[in-house]
């Protein structure tokens, strides 16, 4: 497929990820301020901040650490790239620009979701019912995946959406674990019960959880699970396999990119880690080496599947050598 | 005029226009006998309701095109009148023909004009001034071969019908004739919006056209593309007003849609940049115009097009659809030469008429219009969309001074024409039917064989009064149905 739609395709999955996971994160401090007295208001906003990598646009916007300011920096505010609203924006152009390779569906989804957004007072909503946004957010993007899943053949483009949503999972997960962790370590145990499950809630992951490892609460079940659970879908680990199951389909043959032998290496050290051993040692540490990692595969397939052609064109110029 | 209108035809008056749908009576004319007799089944209200599921369909499929000069971004649905346009199987026939002629004639013309021994000039049918001075006339595109001489591989024909309801030709498009999209999916809503409607006449579908389109492109492939032709379809890109047709087409034809950037030309031959590296071309379908199709040739600054993808064309790697410098023979100067053409190439007379055009370099003719300035309608040469139209009538005296004094400084860049009454239709209007202006654009694919798409788009002008249909002028547009012959 052309390099361009591969491109699109890859951020439209990133972007309609961003959006889900955007939605969840606030809706999940906005509501443990409401539940939980203890937590210190700013600092969980701070977090939120730089669980998202926004936390120094939002300084530059001279904006406070309240709700209503965070949110909707978050939800609109144009001086942040990574909002809400620009998410599902670029979502929707990135998939205009594939209009023909994409389902009726998917098309029709994105447009509808982007338009309804569009028609909403989003200022009002965060001052007045924040939840009932977040939530229609939510639910757009899970059709989103439903629709994308039941009605596009698993072809090449298909593959690229997959590896763009997957890798930004992997990586918005990782950098919920990793804020929220060193957080942790530097507040002292404390509080830790809410904060844990404010940490599951803003992976999706509280009630299954719950299923796997009943009433515990010990740090090393929650990090063994947001990382390298091989069932929960939102876990560090399943989006890696998910994304180099696209990846080495893209590739097909025997030969392996290097996108792939960088995904291949990062998601086998994830998956036969050992909690205990990582505990003792600096988990913020590891986990910031994992997160350089997935941003080493993103830029990987950048160069290789959408790049690549452009040196290719310049240097190879014997006609028998590039149509061969 | 009848008193018996009741119903959405409370009040319908022909107003002394040709009615496609009644005579001049008031009585529906036969074709429209049972389509007359069903709305009386619909309340208005329950139109209204049918026309709120249309548009739902229509958003929700972002079926939009972009607005020029309103603030960026400004996507409009174009407007779909439920009640649908009717045209016979005979009446059909008549109009068929006059195409497949008329279109066959300017493919000849433009071959002998740009590889041929220009016949038509050294025997005095068209003046060589006026075809090197047409701004669509390209000289870059001189020698460049096109197999089966299909250089109009795609043609709109605008027809127009006049007050006795003769079908007439009011301009040609030749370039990048668009709508096709609307016509397709108008129909694909008609039948889901009004099903019963639909399922009670016969009518011929227009769902095959993308797999004949992509037949016409392969079909002009360069011979050395081999069994299995790659067709791409050139777009300048989600900015463009008619983006949404270009990735609608693609998608009908199952090709890439591709920009500019995507494609590269080495040593000759064009290529498109894949996930998996260069891919060969063999005919693109472009959407673009001439001027900005390659920088080395044309405008420098044109970002959208590919550099050396003229000289590609000319060593014949490769198939440019629509050809370029096809606008010499839409050029509205060059149309009034047309029915001459088909006299001169085939021996017969047009089948379909010209409206009555006046050339306004003719000092003699110039002068006659400029006289009656105000009773005529005043067109550039080279625009389409309805842009820079005047219609003498409806304009203010300032208008008419502008125009009058834009006439004399550049006489070849305008023609005059007179006033055509143009058909109306019974068209929805809040709770009622009213008659409305329509044309009428059907889409002819030429290429090893000639085919024209039974109907094309009947585009309204839903002001009321008004006669431009153009999308970017406040038109809509409606299914337009032709008739299966009756059996037996």
């Amino acid at each position: 497929m052309l390099a361009r739609h591969a491109e699109s395709l890859f951020w439209a999955g990133r972007y309609i990820e961003r959006a889900e996971s955007t939605a969840r994160m606030l809706d999940v401090t906005y509501h443990s301020h409401l539940e939980a007295m203890t937590i210190n208001e700013s600092s969980s906003w701070h977090d939120l901040l730089k669980i998202l990598n926004v936390d120094l646009a939002f300084s530059e916007a001279e904006r406070s650490l309240r709700a209503d300011e965070v949110s909707e920096f978050l939800v609109f505010d144009p001086d942040n790239p990574g909002t809400i609203r620009s998410s599902v924006s670029s979502a929707r152009d990135n998939l205009r620009a594939v209009r023909e390779l994409i389902s009726t569906e998917l098309w029709e989804s994105i447009n509808r979701f982007h338009l309804r957004l569009s028609a909403r007072n989003l200022r009002d909503d965060v001052a007045g019912e924040p939840h009932e946004l977040y939530a229609m957010v939510r639910h757009e993007c899970q059709a989103l995946a439903g629709v994308s899943s039941e009605t596009m053949p698993r072809d090449e483009g298909w593959n690229f959406l997959t590896l763009g949503w997957m890798l930004e999972r992997s990586l918005m997960t990782l950098r919920l674990l990793s804020v929220r962790y060193s957080q942790l370590v530097a507040a002292g145990a404390a509080g830790g019960f809410h904060h844990w499950v404010s940490t599951l809630k803003s992976a999706s992951g509280s009630e299954a959880f719950r299923r796997r490892y009943k009433a515990s609460m010990d740090p090393a079940d929650v990090v063994a699970f947001l990382l390298m659970s091989s069932l929960f879908p939102r876990s560090v680990l399943f989006g890696l396999q998910q994304a180099e199951k696209a990846l080495t389909w893209i590739e097909g043959g025997a030969t392996r990119s290097r996108p792939q032998r960088l995904l291949g290496r990062l998601r086998a050290d994830v998956e036969y880690l050992d909690v205990a051993e990582l505990l003792s040692g600096d988990l913020t540490v590891y986990l910031g080496m994992i997160e350089s990692d997935i941003r080493q595969v993103s830029d990987a397939i950048e160069v290789t599947y959408f790049r690549a052609s452009d040196e290719f064109a310049m240097h190879v110029l014997d006609p028998a050598v590039v149509w061969g | 005029m009848r008193s018996t209108r009741h119903g959405l035809f409370a009040g319908y008056d022909n107003e002394g226009f040709f009615d496609e749908a009644h005579d001049a009576d008031g009585d529906a004319r036969d074709h429209y006998a049972a389509l007359v007799d069903q709305l009386d089944d619909f309340t208005s209200d329950e139109l209204n309701r049918r026309e709120k599921l249309r548009d739902e369909a229509f958003r929700a499929a972002g079926i939009t095109f972009t607005v020029y000069g309103e603030s960026e971004g400004v996507e409009r649905t174009f407007p779909m009148d439920l009640i649908p346009r009717l045209i016979p199987a005979d009446e059909w026939d008549v109009i068929e023909a006059g195409l497949i002629q008329r279109v066959t004639v300017l493919n000849r013309f433009l071959d002998d004009l740009y590889v041929g021994e220009r016949a038509a000039i050294k025997d005095g049918i068209v003046p060589w001034w006026l075809v090197a001075s047409s701004d669509g006339f390209a000289r870059e595109a001189s020698g460049i071969q096109v197999p089966h001489a299909a250089r109009c591989l795609v043609a709109g024909v605008d027809l127009v019908r006049d007050a006795q309801g003769a079908y007439r030709v009011l301009e040609d498009n030749l370039r990048n004739p668009s709508g096709i999209s609307y016509v397709l999916e108008n129909r694909q809503a008609m039948t889901r919006v009004l099903p019963k409607v639909f399922a009670n006449h016969r009518v011929r579908p227009v769902d095959h056209y993308g797999l004949s389109l992509l037949h016409a492109l392969q079909a002009v492939a360069p011979p050395a593309a081999g069994e299995d032709p790659t067709v791409v379809v050139l777009t300048p890109g989600v900015y463009n007003s008619a983006y949404f047709e270009h990735a609608f087409l693609a998608r009908q034809m199952g090709v890439e849609l591709v920009e500019g950037r995507d494609l590269v030309v080495d040593d000759n031959v064009v290529a498109m940049r894949t996930t998996q590296g260069m891919q060969r071309v063999d005919v693109i379908y472009r959407r673009i115009d001439d001027q900005f199709l390659d920088p080395v040739v044309f405008r420098p600054d044109s970002t959208l097009g590919v550099p050396g993808l003229m000289a590609a064309a000319r060593a014949q790697t490769v198939t440019i659809a629509n050809a370029v410098g096809n606008g010499v023979a839409d050029d509205k100067a060059v149309y009034a030469f047309v029915p001459d053409l088909i006299r001169y190439y085939t021996g017969d007379d047009p089948i379909i008429d010209n409206v009555e055009t006046y050339l306004l370099w003719d000092a003699d003719q110039r002068a006659a219009v400029l006289d009656r300035l105000d009773e005529l309608v005043i067109k550039p040469v080279a625009e389409a969309g309805g842009y820079g139209v005047v219609i003498g009538p409806k304009a203010t005296d300032a208008e008419l001074a502008e125009c009058r004094a834009q006439i004399e400084a550049d006489p070849r860049n305008y023609i005059a024409q007179e006033v055509i009454a143009l058909s109306r239709h019974p068209t929805l209007v809040d709770d009622h039917l009213e008659g409305r202006h329509v044309d009428l654009r059907p889409f002819v694919l030429c290429s090893d064989t000639v085919e024209v798409i039974p109907g094309g788009l009947t585009r309204v002008a839903l002001r009321k009064g008004s006669l431009i249909v153009n999308s970017s002028q406040g038109g809509g547009s409606k299914d337009t149905w032709v008739l299966a012959p009756e059996e037996g």
